[in-house]
């Protein structure tokens, strides 16, 4: 890919769905295969300590404070987050849209943040599990979960906070069905469905939804 | 929030309260490190490349465009790294120790050859980054040679099939015969011969993956001659021990540190290949290297519960009494036999005549391994479908059949404590069996049915040794050092409950270190769930012990502590010692699109003295919900042309979600048998048995149709009441 990807619009992953990028970027890879001289170009070779994939610059904000990060365009929004500003309360769990397990706070909505493009996110305004609690005090639907066992493991915990927090956020008292519909996206395998639901429930009714 | 029902015992100063876990903040606010969430400087990123093939011989590898990728800094395959994983196929399906190492024939090292799954390891890279070792793993060439395959292990077994090993499909035992587990108690022909009525039914489940969250991940770490490895595993004690045999160190080279993991349900004990890679690439590279399953790889790579076949043949009477139980079952093990492919579930019946044959068979699918209560729920789900279907078939409520048929205790073996009567009776009028059952299975009419199922089990809780250590200082504060890992249970906070209850002291003056082989003496692994009763009973002996020595010496002062350890090895004097359970649930068929709706759902459970309720509700509610997925949804298809697997992921295997999750009512009856630590007994597996058998049960009764196949999805259905 190298500096194309600046100029080849095909190549602009702003452009095109990440689907489509990841596709595109593995028939890279196998094109490399056929003619392996492709993999040591003159760039590369002077320096083999970090990538020398070309990057892009992006603003961000996260969790109150503004980032500038230089991203690859290959790099997804959890990458960021986990690998370059050390947010590791974001877990990984599919990679590919399927658990939940990395629901970020994007721009006021819940995202996959393992199904944003770190370009993407370019001057936004994300919330992960660690800005949740504020000057020590937990959220309320934080204390929910720690008062009704809404971690088991904890691998999904960080995702379904961050989902049902953008829940009570639209709507401050949501009923148990209410909360099954916006949490469907967040798988939990220890399977502590009931007690997640709960946690939410009961934090809307404290709280009313200043969550 | 909804509170489980507890019968028989009342709370202690803190064991019986509902306790938040301790680690509860570090786990809602991200605090809490898993081992992918570790980093150190220099750290190096590996991905392994998997077989694309059922079955191939590797002609040859060229790692050489690999290695000449810039950022790339260790490859390794079969040639150059030839470790035996030995958890990974053990004889017999053993527990890994040194006499099972020794004798297994069928030995998994790292990287096979041939491959024998879709998945088998072949080599791995680490790189400077995550995406450069995908780079690399593209731009290494294998020349496979294809071979035949067999997925189903009946057709395993079948004259000509295509071998996995070269001695043949089945299993051998742990004496290395080739022959199946046979277990014969008394004459079932005597007892064919005695019955009214003979019934005959085939069994069928699925491979179901553990699924766990966390993808598998491993951070190696060499300083010197000694090994930290940063890995997700429900037992740091056996992980260390089984790293250092592997590779040939001594067990203090090895440290394991495993704070938080996110979950396993049996798929994390031992030690994992991934260790193993980690640390050989960590070793070549001079780096440390994390080496990051994707979730294909770990569907693949790692393991989910055995798919069987069971031929059921039951004698019975006219009056309900059974007279011969048989069994014949295959268990698809995979092409390395990492457990025993167990199908358990008949013992539960007083029935003198029983006589059960498993044979453990190679297929070229994914490896089959532990999965919580690993011979259990596809068992119980095969046996008390076909024992529902013998009750309904004699005009017998199942309920009745069951106290009629079930074990109990006898002079020859005494329990240490049976509540099995009186969790059925009770779980039966709780969920009002008697008017929610239909009496005629089928007999709504139209084209949405309700029916209620019922199952009952009684399930191992023995004892057993593990380790503790406890601390006192001058500021009065105690620290307990345990080797528990908390893989979701809750064990952390279940250790020091139980230790603030024995020292008399809160549970916040307790500070619980695990988690870490440096720091924490030998637990025997979150597996089994036998953590609660082996290492909490050694808690409560070395708090036991500490007390002592602040009786005859006084609290220490100054700079000094009292420190106290015990390794106890209690024992059940003989007698058996069960956990007791039953399900009822009632479901909602609708015919027309084969959809199934739980309606209610009541589960009634003995698990001796609960320690911390919030945390045994979730037990019992996580692995009830887990098997009602086992019960409609969960498998991993293959395609039989091309032996490549189809349902690699939450999505595909169609796991549940939020919409899908019925109430699960929890009942606790308390006893204190006067074993394990205050009369604990084993909760974490008993309500994942019970779900499978209960919900087919359910079915049927709604649909009038037995369901004989695990998963009763739509298409089942639809196919029957076509």
């Amino acid at each position: 890919m190298g500096d194309k990807s600046k100029t080849d619009t095909s190549l602009n992953p702003k452009q095109r769905s990440r689907r489509e990028f990841l596709e595109n970027a593995g028939t890279t890879a196998a094109v490399a295969t056929a003619v392996p001289v492709l993999g040591i170009s003159a760039a590369q070779a002077q320096s083999d300590t970090q990538s020398t994939v070309s990057k892009t610059t992006i603003q961000l904000t996260v969790n109150g404070s503004r980032h500038s990060v230089d991203v690859e365009d290959r790099w997804t929004l959890v990458e960021v987050l986990r690998d370059q500003l050390d947010l590791t309360g974001t877990k990984i769990g599919c990679d590919r849209s399927e658990c939940g397990a990395c629901t970020v706070i994007m721009n006021g909505k819940p995202v996959y943040s393992c199904s944003q493009l770190a370009v993407w996110a370019d001057g936004a305004q994300v919330t992960t599990v660690e800005g949740l609690a504020s000057g020590g005090q937990l959220s309320p639907v934080q204390q929910a979960f720690v008062e009704n066992n809404g971690p088991q493991c904890g691998f999904c915990t960080p995702g379904q906070l961050m989902t049902a927090t953008a829940l009570l956020s639209n709507n401050a008292t949501p009923n148990a069905d209410e909360v099954k519909q916006a949490l469907v996206g967040n798988l939990c395998r220890c399977s502590n469905y009931n007690a997640i639901v709960e946690a939410v429930v009961m934090a809307g009714e404290r709280s009313g939804g200043a969550a | 929030m909804s509170e489980a029902i507890h019968i028989g015992l009342e709370p202690l100063n803190t064991i019986g309260n509902a306790t938040a876990r301790v680690d509860a903040v570090e786990r809602v606010t991200g605090e809490a490190k898993y081992s992918r969430d570790f980093k150190l400087p220099g750290m190096l990123y590996a991905q392994i490349l998997r077989s694309p093939h059922p079955h191939a011989r590797i002609r040859s590898i060229d790692t050489s465009a690999a290695e000449a990728l810039p950022g790339v800094r260790a490859v390794i395959t079969g040639d150059n790294a030839p470790i035996v994983w030995g958890a990974g196929s053990v004889s017999g399906g053993r527990q890994y120790n040194d006499p099972t190492k020794d004798a297994t024939l069928h030995r998994r090292y790292i990287f096979n050859n041939p491959v024998r799954f879709v998945g088998d390891s072949v080599a791995a890279v680490a790189a400077i980054d995550r995406h450069i070792a995908e780079q690399a793993l593209a731009l290494i060439k294998v020349d496979y040679e294809e071979l035949p395959f067999v997925l189903e292990p009946e057709a395993a077994l079948e004259p000509g099939a295509p071998q996995v090993w070269p001695d043949g499909n089945l299993c051998p035992d742990f004496r290395n015969n080739f022959e199946p587990m046979v277990s014969n108690l008394g004459d079932v022909e005597a007892g064919f011969a005695e019955a009214d009525q003979i019934f005959e039914e085939r069994y069928e489940t699925s491979f179901i993956h553990n699924a766990q969250m966390e993808p598998r991940a491993a951070m190696a770490h060499w300083e010197g001659d000694k090994l930290t490895l940063y890995t997700p595993t429900q037992g740091i004690s056996n992980c260390r021990h089984d790293t250092a045999r592997d590779l040939g160190l001594q067990d203090h080279q090895v440290r394991i540190v495993c704070n938080y993991m996110g979950g396993g349900f049996g798929n994390k004990n031992q030690n994992q290949d991934a260790d193993l890679v980690a640390a050989t690439l960590s070793k070549q590279a001079a780096a440390p290297v994390m080496l990051e399953f994707s979730r294909r790889d770990d569907w693949l790579g790692v393991h989910g519960r055995w798919p069987t076949v069971q031929h059921y043949k039951i004698g019975a009477k006219n009056d309900g009494t059974v007279t011969a139980i048989q069994m014949f079952g295959y268990s698809g093990m995979g092409p390395y036999r990492k457990n025993s492919g167990g199908i358990s579930g008949m013992d539960v019946y007083a029935c003198p005549n029983r006589l059960r044959s498993i044979s453990a068979v190679y297929t070229n699918r994914t490896t089959s391994g532990n999965f919580r209560a690993p011979s259990e729920p596809h068992g119980f789900y095969g046996v008390e479908s076909m024992m529902d279907e013998v009750a309904y078939k004699l005009g017998v409520d199942p309920v009745e059949f069951a106290l009629k048929n079930m074990r109990r205790p006898t002079d020859d073996q005494p329990f240490t404590n049976y509540s099995l009567e009186e969790v059925i009776t009770r779980g039966a009028e709780q969920f009002d069996w008697a008017s929610r059952r239909k009496t005629t299975p089928g007999s709504d009419e139209g084209p949405i049915k309700r029916g209620s199922g019922f199952s009952f089990m009684m399930f191992r809780a023995g004892v057993g040794t593990s380790s503790a250590i406890v601390r006192v200082d001058a500021q009065r504060q105690y620290t307990l050092f345990v080797g528990v890992t908390d893989i979701g249970p809750g064990a952390k906070t279940t250790m020091g409950m139980i230790a603030a209850e024995e020292l008399g002291v809160p549970l916040d003056q307790v500070e619980v270190v695990a988690g870490d082989t440096d720091r924490c003496p030998y637990s025997v692994g979150e597996s089994g769930s036998r953590t609660t009763i082996q290492t909490g009973y050694a808690v409560m002996q070395a708090a036991k012990d500490l007390n002592q020595q602040i009786a005859d010496s006084g609290m220490p002062i100054g700079s000094d502590v009292l420190i106290a350890s015990a390794t106890p090895n209690p024992s059940t004097d003989g007698k058996t010692r069960q956990c007791f359970g039953a399900h009822f649930v009632e479901v909602e068929v609708d015919t027309r699109i084969g959809t199934t709706r739980i309606v209610k759902y009541t589960t009634v459970h003995e698990s001796g003295r609960i320690i911390n309720p919030t945390t045994a509700r979730d037990q019992i509610r996580g692995a009830t919900i887990q098997g009602i997925g086992q019960a409609l949804h969960e498998d991993l298809l293959y395609d039989p042309a091309s032996g490549q697997p189809l349902t690699t992921g939450y999505y595909r295997a169609r796991h549940l979600t939020h919409l899908d999750i019925p109430e699960i009512d929890v009942t606790f009856i308390e006893v204190d048998d006067g074993y394990g630590p205050f009369g604990a007994k084993t909760a974490g597996e008993a309500g994942i048995i019970l779900a499978p058998a209960a919900v087919a049960n359910a079915i049927s009764n709604a649909i009038g149709v037995r369901m004989t196949s695990l998963p009763i999805s739509r298409d089942k259905i639809l196919e029957v009441m076509a």
